[in-house]
């Protein structure tokens, strides 16, 4: 059955389909004619062919972002990719992160990465061209099978970001001949993605990701070609990009989790943040054996290993991210879109060609059968990329545990605190890594004086301790021996590098670059342990816990607070208000007002309001709650709205529907035998007993002669003055007894005036009330992060180290190539 | 033998050890009736009982929410959360809970849940912490 399917742009979508399959078969195209140009560097013909590939594919992969752009820009919604990522009220800079929100478009955003990498590579890799850039392309034909989206043989290969909707998903209203009228609005974009950090992020760590394919290529094409000892010099400028823009990127990650999370932290240990800081580590490791080994002649096997290794273990962590393998232990893991047997053959493939490489070319090898000083640096250097190994193989082991139930099809749960699980062990590493990092600052290449090692050793140890001893006293971190030691380590470190930096301001400007990237790495790590060690929540509510004694008396004090508006209540130091609310759709800001008062004379030391906001957003389920942060020099306010008013009020409306009796909105009521002149209290205020009225009229009630028909003059008194009257009725007639309610509706009192007791000389009264009418409330959490702008200050200083580093190595490389 | 070889081989002993010893932290997916004999935190994986109503009074406690779930075994038992409620866990098709059993009573210190998306068949999971539980 063919339908005519009204309001459709096909055009784009065939077009952007076409340069997928045309990116696909250029990359593989050129991939294969390196290949070629490798073995046989006379024929310069494949090489042109291999340059002619890669150009094709370059202007491939920048028209399937150019259409694919074009499609989210102009809300073309018949595409599924458009509707599932973005909506028409999202602004344009979103639109961006939109792009990156599925797993097509982040394929994409690395094979963009890729090619820039690749043009460079091609303009400056010389002699290196044809062998690197035969595992680039290769990896270029496998990323753009993942986008490819066809079927060969009933085997789905890859998922297109041009698919339509109708076509994505089968449900009958899509069939129908104008479906498009009926999709006014995508999906929109998950709220906690429009963040502007998720504008920047992705593409920083997916440069990052792409980057590390340089180096694995350089090592890969070296044992190919038989160029053993060069690669090392030549990759390793793009060794310290790599782990300078990766590291940058995760940094930018855990500011967005700081930002826009609502997990209340910077790092979570979820797997998806592990999957990205394996290779990270493992590529430092190489990094510093590669350095070791060009000094030395030392550990060559493991600078080329670690230097593979760390691409493979990216694909892995593509593989982790993108399989579905997760499952249930990652909160922000991509959707499955079934692709996980592509993705484990592009691991296993890469996997193989290091594996096939590492063990054929073992014994031309250059490995020297000199034993190494234990009085040296490329020594140290080694064990130090030895310890990061095995701390990442920790982290390797403990989130691969789902990786592990699915080969053995065990049911092993992972740790039930992962945050505890990854510190206990990664502080260990962290404090041998570091003092390491420190001592070996000390050393020199081949062999150095053990004495005067020891000595400046020794002397920067005991100025260590006594920083240690300050800076432990004043961030309160002293009660436990493994902050200590961190903060201990760190600051050897840093003093260490400080010293080196020291020498390079009086000329040694060479080693600067490194001594810089560690200061900035020790600063990172004491803000990361500081912050996340004493960060402490502010919100902890008291009241309303001692109340329910002997129920809850195992348990500590929540951490949400209650807020109703207008009412001030005491957090710590501060005051804090809930003054109003603002929508901006699809968000509410909560407006929470902050004041600190000074004791003795009553002042407001300090006043601010911070606006968190929430997204009651049903395809993230629920609302989804944005922290706002108040930023000090030596700690942060984190405040998160965790659950708001709006939806109580809605599940109340619910339950009175059913049948109508005219009681049911208020509870029960009370009955009280009252004099004239009598006051009585109510929740929001009180009323007086004025008086009886004995000339009391009903309406279509006519009084009869026996009768009796006596009002009750009630006057309400409301909390802010104002006054009512009412006079509900008590009626006898014929012999049977009856009673006219009143209400006091601005207030939720109704009045029966149901009996006269002579005897006692009282009168009864029953008083119903509403529920008062529900104030708005919050319930909120706030957090204190103490001394966190370390960590941002660290990742700055660590950033600009690798900066410097990258220079000094290029400049090296220049001078040597042109000798 | 080299001694970077030595140590090599003593690291690579570690690492060995290393993962070892994380299987020991790790944990299984576990049921009420295992909770109850084993009074250890542990992960419960089940469904909420619909039909019984989820109790989070924000006024009085904003730090206590209960509701009845069955485990897989279809046990059901009552769980109290200490924290918010988390927003839609009516629409929920599977919990993972972690905690304890104390008495009759199931304290979770954080509940994941899998919510059916609105829009299409994949699931989302959402993951909520309790407040100062363990701490």
């Amino acid at each position: 059955m063919d339908v005519n399917y009204v309001g459709e742009h096909l055009l784009p979508g065939q077009i952007g389909q076409f340069f997928i399959v045309l990116s696909f078969g250029a990359a593989l195209l050129s991939c294969i004619a390196y290949f070629f140009a490798t073995k046989n560097p006379e024929e310069t013909s494949w090489k042109k062919i291999a340059r002619i590939g890669f150009w094709i594919n370059a202007v491939s992969v920048v028209a399937i972002g150019a259409t694919l752009f074009y499609i989210i820009y102009n809300h073309l919604f018949e595409y599924n990719y458009a509707w599932a990522h973005s909506s028409k009220t999202l602004p344009t800079y979103y639109i961006i992160s939109s792009f990156w929100e599925g797993q097509e478009g982040s394929f994409w955003l690395w094979m963009f990465w890729q090619t820039v990498l690749g043009a460079i590579l091609l303009f400056k890799a010389k002699s290196w061209e044809t062998s690197v850039m035969t595992f680039v392309m290769l990896c270029q034909a496998f990323l753009a099978s993942m986008i490819v989206g066809v079927e060969i043989f009933g085997l789905r290969i890859g998922s297109s970001p041009f698919i339509l909707l109708r076509d994505a998903m089968d449900i009958p209203i899509l069939k129908q001949a104008n479906y498009l009228s009926l999709i006014t609005d995508g999906n929109g974009l998950n709220p906690l993605l429009q963040n502007y950090w998720m504008v920047i992020h992705p593409p920083t760590l997916f440069l990052g990701f792409a980057s590390m394919i340089v180096p694995f290529a350089y090592a890969t094409g070296a044992l190919w070609t038989k160029r053993y000892k060069e690669w090392i010099s030549a990759a390793l400028p793009w060794a310290l990009f790599a782990v300078m823009i990766l590291g940058a990127g995760i940094i930018m990650g855990s500011f967005w989790a700081y930002e826009a999370l609502n997990f209340g932290g910077f790092w979570a240990w979820d797997p998806v943040e592990n999957a990205s800081i394996i290779p990270w580590f493992t590529l430092i490791a190489a990094v510093h054996v590669m350095i070791a080994y060009k000094n030395s002649g030392h550990s060559y096997f493991t600078a080329t290993f670690l230097a593979m290794i760390s691409f493979v273990l990216v694909i892995y962590a593509s593989y982790l991210t993108r399989s579905g393998v997760l499952g249930e232990t990652s909160v922000h893991s991509f959707t499955d879109l079934g692709m996980s047997g592509q993705l484990i053959l592009f691991n296993v493939a890469f996997l193989v060609i290091m594996v096939v490489f590492l063990v054929v070319k073992k014994k031309e090898m250059p490995i020297t059968e000199k034993d190494e000083e234990i009085y040296s640096r490329e020594f140290w250097m080694f064990i130090g990329a030895l310890v990061l190994t095995v701390a990442c193989a920790q982290i390797i082991a403990s989130t691969s545990i789902p990786v592990f139930n699915k080969i053995f099809g065990t049911k092993v749960a992972p740790p039930l605190e992962p945050i505890q699980h990854y510190n206990k062990w990664q502080s260990g590493f962290a404090v041998i890594v570091m003092i390491m990092t420190g001592f070996t600052q000390f050393l020199k290449y081949k062999r150095s004086d053990s004495r005067k090692f020891l000595a400046s050793t020794v002397a920067s140890l005991a100025v260590a301790i006594i920083l240690t001893a300050i800076i432990s006293y004043f961030t309160k971190t002293y009660t436990n021996l493994i902050y200590i030691l961190i903060t201990f380590a760190s600051i050897f470190c840093i003093l260490a590098n400080i010293r080196v930096l020291g020498d390079a301001v009086k000329g040694k400007w060479k080693l600067a670059g490194s001594s810089v990237a560690h200061i900035g790495f020790g600063l990172l790590l004491i803000g990361a342990m500081v912050a996340a060690a004493t960060n402490e929540v502010i919100s902890v509510n008291n009241t309303g816990y001692i109340a329910v004694s002997g129920f809850d008396k195992v348990e500590k004090p929540g951490e949400n607070l209650f807020l109703t508006e207008g009412e001030p209540v005491q957090m710590g130091e501060y005051k804090i208000t809930y003054i109003g609310d603002s929508i901006a759709a699809p968000n509410t800001y909560y407006k929470i007002k902050y004041e600190r008062i000074d004791e003795e004379t009553g002042k407001v030391k300090e006043e601010f309001v911070l606006q968190p906001f929430a997204q009651n957003n049903a395809k993230m389920g629920g609302l989804i709650g944005t922290p706002a942060t108040k930023h000090y020099i030596t700690h942060d306010v984190y405040t998160l709205i965790t659950a708001a008013a709006a939806e109580s009020q809605a599940q109340h409306s619910k339950t009175a529907n059913e049948e109508k009796t005219g009681f049911e909105d208020y509870e029960e009521p009370a009955t009280y035998q009252v004099n004239i002149g009598d006051t009585l209290r109510y929740r929001n205020g009180y009323y007086v007993i004025e008086g009886l009225n004995k000339e009391a009229q009903l309406e279509k009630i006519p009084k009869g002669p026996n009768d009796v028909m006596v009002g009750l003059k009630i006057k309400v008194v409301a909390a802010d003055n104002k006054q009512y009257e009412v006079q509900p009725i008590y009626l006898i007639k014929d012999g049977g007894i009856y009673d006219f309610n009143k209400d006091v509706t601005d207030q939720g009192l109704k009045f029966r005036f149901t009996g006269i007791k002579p005897d006692k000389d009282k009168l009864e009264i029953m008083v119903y009330q509403k529920p008062l009418p529900e104030k708005k409330w919050v319930v909120f959490k706030a957090i204190k992060f103490p001394y966190i702008n370390f960590f941002w200050c660290g990742t700055i200083i660590m950033t600009i180290g690798f900066i410097m580093s990258i220079v000094r190595r290029n400049k090296e490389e220049k001078r040597k190539l042109a000798k | 033998m080299k001694k970077s070889s030595i140590i090599l081989i003593a690291i690579i002993a570690v690492a060995i050890a290393m993962i070892l010893v994380i299987y020991t932290d790790s944990s299984t997916y576990s049921t009420f009736t295992e909770a109850k004999e084993k009074k250890t935190e542990l992960y419960v994986v089940g469904q909420l009982n619909k039909d019984k109503v989820l109790h989070y009074d924000p006024k009085t406690d904003a730090n206590k929410f209960s509701f009845f779930m069955y485990d897989n075994e279809g046990t059901e038992c009552e769980v109290v959360f200490r924290g918010a409620k988390p927003q839609d866990i009516e629409r929920s098709e599977q919990i993972v809970l972690t905690g304890k059993m104390d008495g009759n009573v199931f304290r979770a210190s954080k509940i994941l849940m899998k919510c059916p998306s609105k829009y299409n068949d994949k699931s989302v999971v959402t993951e909520i912490n309790a407040t100062a539980f363990n701490n």
